[in-house]
């Protein structure tokens, strides 16, 4: 060709763009991985640059998806009480600002028509629903149950005023608009008799005067804001034009080819020509295929079309939309469709490519390119195939939308009797007669129409969510403030003011250093209330371990820090040298067993094997019954094979004596000035500097449930989804290592030589507490050891006892002892859907001293962090470095917590209970479906979705001037994606983040219950309760000597 | 104590049992008064103790009496004597039908059990204790019929409670699709089932299996037909199998049926619905017996499908679709057995494949902690060996693996050569209609032509 050249250097220009193009719709994709590794993060992590409420909107016109709870639960929060008559007056206020009191001719001013309509239910439904509400039921016979009764006889009134004057005897009405209407009902209504009328004859004239006049009054005002536009996909189209959904093929196929392409090791047989790319794989699976599926026929010969043209994956996908005729204006939007018409897999291949550089199975870069070009591909062929059944005649690709747009049946740009309806109902509240209405002119209709459609579903919903984050922000502020003025007063201070605070106190009996997780939060309240004596602190629960780690029993290394931290070094788990032999007889037992077991699973779906297992299979029903009714026996079955091949006591590889950190031989572990580095900073950043307790327990977490795909998103999140007791573990191997201690002795931080620190690991599922290395514990601790054991096991308890009030299984009545043994069973169980509410009721965290919310209440709700701002510089250095891991760890939780439960289906990954492991990678659900991200439906079932308060102890200064320097702090708080309140070190104020700038926070309230204990504040309650100061009272060694029931 | 009173008594109890779940929680469904959870829990673990009790005790009475044969008929409910035909409700206690029903009671109350915390909370717990509970009477009712008509009674109820648990969560797309084929292919083999019932009705006057197939309890049963009438039933009775087991060439069903809740998937799936089929031609064993071709078929219809479904179960790449696979690989062969004309062995298989994919299907979930324990024990990846040969690709593996991918691209094959000519005629004599009355009535006379494809959704995003 002539021009090729030419052609050429355009072809190239567009491509470039569509790379762009393709680069920003990839940036849209969930982004979560393998879900092995569970990182919590903000669902709409790409919208995060923008106000809070724009992003939510923005998401949901993007993904369809809902931006906040359904306006129905709303309204049962108001009833309930959860969401008070203030809380959305406040809010309208806030809102509206100088606007609230602008009057609105007889419709009253713009702030009580919007509250009215926030307080009373405003039923909308579909035509169909409408027109029976209307024909069958009492709608137009009797005022709606919310109206007011005096604004109801003055409605009546005013309409047989109007009747008896106007109506029946100004025959000139005659000739104005809509009283046609009016004098054909009165002739409906028996006019003659109109003296006899009873009181329930004039309620029904007057709602039936109201309906005709709001219907009428309704017709032909022009409809508001823009209509919306027609879809832009192809398919979209023609579903709405011949109800063929093309997608559902496309998908099938695509649905079964991604995952035999990603596949982590399932599959007995993987992929012919995988490691050639997805395009290539996909080419050679089909390129001499002779597909039975009609719409399929032509695919071979298009796949060797595009072979022998040697199109790129980029080249393809640009041919392609030339040939469906999108034109390059609208390549961007069309593109993000597209991939998000299938987004869990495209987002999954995303993650494998960019993400995943230690999976089994990694994807190549570019493949997310060619899913593309083969997904466009399959479309087009689809669109072809039905367009021939579906419409008449041949039509081709590029103008099949126009084709389409011509068949789409034409509905009304505006619905009018759904608009009449929410008149006609808010008429009722507001008391607008149909005397009054029917005197309005066009021009008045359309103002009144206007106004009330201005505050459609979307922002009520956006109105009653801010009332509702309000309601729970006032209450917790509220506490703290309350709670801090109890405790500067001295009210109590004994159990308020940590032991060791103040003159002449003895020092803490021993200390806890747990993670700041919320559900962490009551084990270390329940420890203080029944040991006092006790102090416990608050840190992201990797204790500035990063690392990657391996078990004794593991086969790979894997990072134990928060996915924002590259760790540099390597430790290991090993059994101690006097073992080493029996451990490796162990090993090769694990190795063994391993094989065996893989196996028969395996062995038992092939035809010989299965025969074999079958003809035994009725053996199955031992562990098949056991399991099912005796859950607990067969998990000490279990456990006991388990340690046969353990080995029982190891050490970890922590030293390293290589001068570069690694995965080799004595490149492990870390440096003892490293060592230093990581136990100086962690006890600086909590404000552990002096007064140690002789014991000093180091406590990480995770949880162990079985039968759970997402059994990783219950663990530890600052250890990206994984189990912190090695962190803890390592923290304290370091922190006892005297030669640590001297190096730290020279940098003027001295740690006492009698304080033993002690590595300990929480279940949060069955709340177990393991500790490590007690073979290392001196003689001199074993007492205050046994001490705090025994307090431990009892705080476990209070601990089980209060997480069960939440559990409907569990009822309200255990003993601690019982509850005990309920979460126990929980965690083995493998019908137990619910394992734990992971995090669940996470709403609150804060940032400071632990004096400020020790024997407070905070219902699990709250992340604390240990931070003693007494203790740091001025340019608060420590507050900062520990925000920067705080605020995206907390935020993340908080935010998909947020989505997964606003709108469970959508953004979450729905009920659990269909769920289907492909690919060794996620879930799907049943057969075939897309990938799903999120949460489950189980694990948000009790969540209130509001964004995180986060509380600093620091001046509003000091935190604003962070805000200033942290670009990723300022992005979530400016935007609004957490808000943010300051409590001063000194007095008990509180200043909120609003607007951009700090305000000083006024407490709505100063009454805070007090409560001798936790048990007595929440027992009998299974709901999310209100913050109480514990005050232990004369009862106190009672209370904690266990339950009376 | 009467010996018969004995036996008429427990056997009304092991069909009694289930007849009551059903009503109860029927009842309470339909008068608006739903049960609550633990109250649905305690009365199906009841009707199943005590159905299980009484099937055990039928069991104990048989052995000591030595019966090897109990026929109990509760009731004559139709009587047309011109035709000879009556029908009535008769069971029988034998040895396959009393491993079969302690079977089905011992599966479903562990299921049951399972479910009773799975579905914890699921606005449709009361829905699937329903449904779960016509499967448990089908299941009894199919397992002990005395007559063909019996029999098909519990075949359907089976089959009806399948298709409802596939189609569990309606709110979506997919799994109502994938009921409805599921639904479509069940009734061609009830299709198929009925008119082998009406066949053997028309040959021997009556449809009783032990007036039918001779004397002598099972196995040893003999029929009165001819061996061409044989084969002609025989190969009726094959296709009801094929369909409701999902063999050749209706397998592509059973992956599709992995819809519902997991219990529901293990119960069907990895035990009962998908060895209905093979409990259909033990049942009729004698049938079997007359026609070499008959068994032959049986055989070739089996292995092909157990080779055809060791292949697919290679490839899935999801746990549920992997097993469902591996369950019809073990029915492929329990049917060849059937078709060799062992008769014990084939029951001990299907006990024992129902125990054991029941089991792996409940665990499916734990799929991704026991990879994570196995190679911890291994010490590496486990697919790691089988890696190096799997570079190497000939095209006839490559093909092979296609037809896996594809699942044998069956159902395209039934849609296009089955389906889609019914599709065609019927679509064919819709136009016709539509032109007639368009003629008469001189307009577009269909209402519904007016309506909008896709209902408008309301929806406040």
């Amino acid at each position: 060709m002539a021009s090729g050249h030419q052609t050429w250097r355009h072809e190239q220009g567009s491509l470039h763009e569509l790379e762009d193009q393709m680069e920003q719709a990839a940036h849209l994709l969930p982004s979560q991985g393998p879900i092995t590794v569970f990182v919590h993060h903000n669902t709409l992590h790409a919208f995060e640059d923008r106000p809070f409420d724009e992003g939510v909107k923005q998401g949901a016109a993007l993904y369809g998806c809902h931006p906040y709870l359904p306006e129905d639960f709303y309204r049962g929060e108001v009833v309930r009480g959860r969401i008070s008559p203030d809380d959305l007056a406040a809010v309208l206020i806030d809102d509206l600002g100088d606007e609230a009191d602008r009057l609105l001719g007889f419709m009253g001013t713009r702030y009580h028509l919007r509250l009215a309509m926030l307080e009373h239910p405003l039923r909308l439904g579909t035509d169909a629903e409408l027109r029976w509400l209307i024909a069958d039921t009492e709608a137009l016979h009797r005022f709606r149950d919310e109206a007011p009764r005096d604004l109801r006889r003055q409605m009546i009134d005013q309409t047989r005023q109007w009747v008896l004057r106007d109506c029946l005897n100004d025959r000139a009405i005659a000739g104005r608009r809509g009283a046609d209407g009016i004098a054909a009902l009165l002739a409906e209504f028996d006019a003659v008799a109109i003296e006899r009328w009873s009181d329930r004859t004039w309620e029904s004239f007057t709602l039936h005067a109201l309906w005709r006049t709001c219907h009428n009054g309704v017709h032909a005002v022009e409809r508001f804001g823009e209509a919306s536009p027609h879809p832009r996909r192809h398919r979209d189209l023609m579903l709405l034009a011949t109800g063929h959904d093309t997608d559902l093929p496309v998908h099938e196929l695509l649905i079964r080819f991604c995952a035999a392409f990603l596949d982590q090791g399932f599959a007995g047989r993987s992929l012919p020509g995988r490691d050639a790319g997805f395009f290539r794989a996909f080419a050679g699976l089909y390129g001499d295929a002779r597909p039975l599926a009609p719409w399929l026929r032509s695919l071979p010969a298009e796949l060797s079309r595009v072979r022998r043209a040697a199109l790129t994956p980029l080249e393809s996908i640009d041919e392609s939309l030339r040939l469906l005729g999108v034109g390059s204006t609208e390549r961007g939007p069309y593109l993000i469709e597209t991939l998000l018409a299938l987004r869990g897999w495209a987002g999954m291949i995303q993650q494998m490519e960019t993400n995943a550089e230690w999976a089994v199975h990694p994807a190549p870069r570019g493949t997310l390119r060619e899913f593309l070009a083969v997904r466009l591909m399959l479309e087009r062929l689809a669109l072809e195939h039905t367009a021939r059944e579906a419409l008449a005649g041949e039509i081709e690709l590029a103008h099949l939308r126009a084709a389409l747009h011509r068949r789409i049946p034409h509905t009304p740009r505006v619905n009018v009797d759904q608009r009449a309806y929410l008149v006609f109902q808010l008429a009722q509240v507001r008391g607008w007669g149909p005397a009054e209405l029917h005197r309005l002119s066009k021009a008045q209709w359309s103002r009144l129409v206007e106004e009330i459609e201005s505050f459609g579903g979307l922002e009520r919903r956006r109105t009653y969510h801010r009332a509702y984050e309000l309601h729970y922000r006032n209450q917790a502020l509220d506490a703290l403030a309350a709670h801090g003025a109890r405790a500067d007063a001295g009210e109590a201070a004994a159990a308020i003011t940590a032991p060791g605070e103040g003159e002449g106190r003895d020092r803490a009996t021993f200390q806890v250093v747990c993670c700041l997780d919320e559900r962490e939060e009551s084990f270390r309240r329940h420890l203080e209330e029944v040991d006092p004596s006790c102090e416990t602190f608050g840190v992201a629960g990797f204790f500035g371990v990063a690392m990657y780690y391996r078990g004794v029993g593991d086969a790979y290394f894997r990072p134990l820090c928060p996915v924002n931290v590259k760790p540099r070094h390597y430790v290991q788990e090993e059994p101690i040298r006097s073992f080493e032999d029996a451990g490796r007889i162990q090993a090769e037992a694990r190795r063994r067993l391993g094989r065996f077991s893989h196996a028969v699973h395996v062995g038992t779906r092939t035809v010989l094997g299965g025969l074999l297992a079958a003809m035994l299979g009725s053996l199955a029903t031992v562990p098949l019954l056991m399991r099912v009714l005796l859950p607990q026996k067969t998990a000490r079955l279990r456990h006991l094979l388990r340690w046969m091949v353990t080995p029982p006591l190891t050490q970890l590889h922590l030293e390293r004596t290589h001068a570069d950190p690694g995965p080799g031989k004595g490149q492990l572990g870390y440096t003892r000035a490293e060592m230093a580095d990581i136990v100086v900073g962690l006890l600086q950043a909590i404000g552990l500097t002096e007064r140690f307790a002789p014991l000093v327990v180091i406590v990480g977490h995770g949880s162990s449930s079985l039968n759970n795909p997402h059994e990783a998103a219950y663990d530890c999140g600052a250890c990206g989804g994984a189990r912190g007791g090695p962190n803890a573990r390592a923290f304290a191997q370091m922190a006892n290592d005297p030669r640590v201690r001297r190096l730290l002795v020279d940098r003027g931080f001295v740690i006492p030589e009698e304080v033993h620190f002690l590595g300990a690991f929480h279940n949060t599922c069955n709340d177990g507490v393991t500790y490590f290395d007690l073979d290392r514990l001196p003689a001199s601790h074993r007492d205050d050891f046994d001490r705090a054991r025994l307090v431990v096991d009892e705080a476990r308890g209070h601990n089980a006892h209060e997480r069960c009030r939440r559990f409907r299984s569990a009822g309200l009545q255990l003993t601690p002892a019982a509850a005990l043994r309920h979460v126990e069973g929980r965690g083995e169980d493998l019908s137990q859907t619910r394992p734990e509410y992971g995090h669940s009721t996470n709403a609150l965290c804060v940032v400071g001293r632990r004096t400020r919310t020790r024997g407070l209440f905070l219902d699990r709700r709250a992340f604390l962090s240990s931070y003693d701002p007494t203790r740091d510089d001025a340019a608060a250095t420590t507050l900062t470095t520990l925000l920067r891991a705080v605020v995206p760890v907390c935020a993340g939780i908080n935010l998909e917590y947020y989505f997964s439960s606003a709108d469970p289906l959508g953004y979450g990954c729905g009920t659990k209970l269909p769920h289907n492991i492909a690919a060794l990678l996620g879930v799907m659900d049943g057969a075939e479906s897309d990938l799903r991200t999120g949460l489950n439906w189980q694990m948000v079932e009790i969540h209130e979705p509001m964004r995180l308060l986060l509380v600093v102890e620091t001046s509003p200064e000091i935190m604003a001037a962070i805000i200033e320097r942290e670009e990723g702090i300022s992005r979530v708080v400016r935007n609004g994606w957490l808000q943010l309140a300051t409590l001063d070190p000194t007095r008990p104020v509180i200043h909120l983040f609003q607007n951009d700038r700090f305000e000083p926070y006024e407490p709505t309230s100063q009454a805070l219950p007090v409560v001798s204990s936790s048990l007595a504040w929440y027992r009998g309650w299974s709901d999310h309760l209100g913050f109480a100061s514990i005050v232990p009272g004369g009862s106190a060694t009672e209370d904690s000597r266990g339950f009376r029931r | 104590m009467n010996v018969d009173l004995l036996f008429t008594v427990l056997g009304a109890c092991v069909v009694g049992a289930p007849t009551l779940l059903l009503a109860v929680l029927g009842l309470t469904a339909l008068l608006a008064r739903p049960l609550s959870e633990r109250a649905i829990s305690r009365w199906t673990a009841s009707c199943v103790i005590v159905g299980l009790a009484a099937t055990v005790a039928i069991l104990a009475a048989m052995l000591k009496t030595g019966a090897r044969s109990v026929p109990l008929t509760l009731g004559d409910w139709v009587a047309i004597p011109q035709e000879h035909f009556h029908f009535h409700l008769k069971l029988v206690f034998d040895r396959l039908s009393v491993p079969f029903a302690i079977l089905t009671f011992v599966l479903t109350g562990a299921v049951s059990a399972f479910a009773g915390r799975y579905m914890h909370r699921e606005p449709g717990y009361g829905r699937f204790f329903l449904s779960f509970s016509v499967f448990l009477l089908g299941m009894t009712v199919a397992s002990l019929a005395g007559t063909i008509e019996t029999l098909f009674m519990g075949w359907e109820l089976v089959g009806l409670a399948s298709a409802l648990l596939v189609a569990f969560f309606h709110e979506r797309a997919a799994p109502v699709l994938n009921a409805q084929r599921v639904w479509s292919v069940y009734r061609l083999s009830d299709a198929a089932f009925l008119l082998a019932a009406v066949a053997l009705h028309h040959a021997t006057g009556a449809g009783d299996f032990a007036g039918l197939m001779g004397t002598g309890p099972w196995p040893q049963g003999h029929a009165a037909l001819s061996p061409g009438q044989a084969l002609g039933v025989g190969l009726l009775l094959l296709v009801a199998a094929a369909g409701k087991s999902a063999l050749l060439p209706f397998s592509g069903w059973l992956p599709r049926a992995m819809e519902g809740p997991t219990p529901s998937s293990a119960v069907f799936y990895g035990a009962f619905s998908v060895h209905l089929g093979a409990f259909l031609l033990l049942r009729v064993s004698p049938i079997l017996e007359l026609s070499l071709w008959l068994c032959a078929a049986v055989v070739v219809l089996g292995l092909a499908s157990a080779a055809f479904a060791s292949v697919a179960g290679r490839i899935q790449t999801d746990i549920k679709g992997a097993l469902a696979f591996a369950s019809l690989t073990q029915v492929g062969i329990i049917t060849a057995e059937i078709g060799l004309g062992l008769r014990y062995i084939p029951l001990i298989h299907i006990i024992g494949h129902a125990c054991l994919r029941t089991l792996q299907l409940l665990r499916a979930p734990s799929l991704l902690r026991d990879y994570r324990m196995l190679e911890n024990a291994v010490g590496g990846h486990l697919n790691a060996a089988g890696a190096a040969s799997r570079e190497w690709f000939p095209d006839g593996l490559r093909r092979l693996y296609r037809v896996g991918f594809d699942r044998g691209q069956l159902d395209e094959a039934i849609d296009r050569f089955v389906v889609r000519p019914f599709g065609d005629i019927f679509r064919w004599c819709d136009r016709m209609e539509r032109n007639w009355t368009d003629f008469l009535s001189g307009a577009a006379s269909r209402e519904s032509d007016r309506i909008a494809a896709v209902a408008a959704v309301e929806e406040e995003v």
